[in-house]
């Protein structure tokens, strides 16, 4: 099963923040290509990252570690890396990363766009 | 019984993978159970071509999946150097900076039995997966 990706620079109010829709399978196979793909969208000022996973049928361990290291190159610039929609069986192989710092998990766009409706406030106050 | 041939690369690797989807699904396995073999001899495959066969294209390994009356049992054989895959560490999750060891993890989590041997210049790979009944809790 191969990987669709598609990556969305996200419009205001949520500036900076990139959105990246997985569908098929995210494995040893197609998980360099999306450490190729998230390279760039990395290189810009983004500090949040969500990984809707709606349509992400099969994830291994090679998966894991492109999500890690996203979230480990988004902590360090004080953002954090966020997962939304996953079905059952991803969630249950998820389980062994998802008390890393810098990972957020919401059930679905609904939940994560008032956690970003909040933290822009947030920033704003503090401006 | 289903018996591959398959060269050392990633892309190899998934041909398994979908090969056993599809020997599940014709088995009627349920789908719990078809996923978690599948990723099971996802990790184990990445594990042999990784490391015991080093990525070279040239060399190959042979899975072969067998279903008897109360469980499947999938075996990899390849002939590089000796590699135990069921003694790596598993790594504290919360050791953010090397996320290894989630493989073998994964792979104990979702089979019941993982069995390594060295024969005649061979790393033998057994994992197994007790079907029917609620004993395994999957």
């Amino acid at each position: 099963m191969p990987l669709e990706i598609q990556i969305q620079k996200n419009v205001a109010p949520n500036a900076g923040v990139i959105t990246v829709q997985l569908t098929g399978s995210l494995d040893t196979a197609t998980a360099p290509e999306l450490e190729r793909q998230l390279a760039p969208a990395l290189g810009g000022p983004v500090k949040e990252v969500v990984f809707d996973l709606a349509n992400l049928k099969f994830i291994s361990s090679a998966g894991l570690r492109v999500f890690s290291t996203t979230r480990k190159t988004l902590k360090e610039r004080g953002g954090q890396a966020s997962f939304v929609n996953m079905q059952p069986q991803i969630q249950e192989v998820f389980e062994i990363m998802k008390s890393l710092p810098g990972v957020a998990v919401f059930r679905n766009v609904a939940e994560l766009d008032r956690y970003l409706a909040a933290r822009q406030r947030s920033h704003e106050e503090n401006r | 019984m289903l018996t591959l041939e398959l060269q050392a690369t990633p892309e190899e690797v998934m041909r398994a993978v979908d090969a056993l989807e599809d020997f599940c699904q014709a088995e009627q396995l349920p789908k719990s159970v078809t996923f978690g073999l599948t990723l099971a001899l996802e990790e184990c495959g990445s594990n042999v071509i990784n490391h015991a066969l080093q990525r070279d294209a040239n060399q190959t390994f042979r899975v072969t999946v067998e279903r008897t009356a109360g469980e499947i049992v999938i075996e990899l054989r390849d002939r590089g150097p000796e590699f135990d895959p069921t003694k790596a560490v598993e790594k504290d999750a919360s050791d953010e900076d090397s996320p290894g060891g989630w493989g073998i993890q994964l792979v104990r989590r979702y089979t019941d039995e993982a069995r390594y041997q060295r024969e005649a210049g061979q790393n033998i790979l057994r994992l197994s997966k007790r079907l029917g009944g609620t004993m395994t809790g999957n």
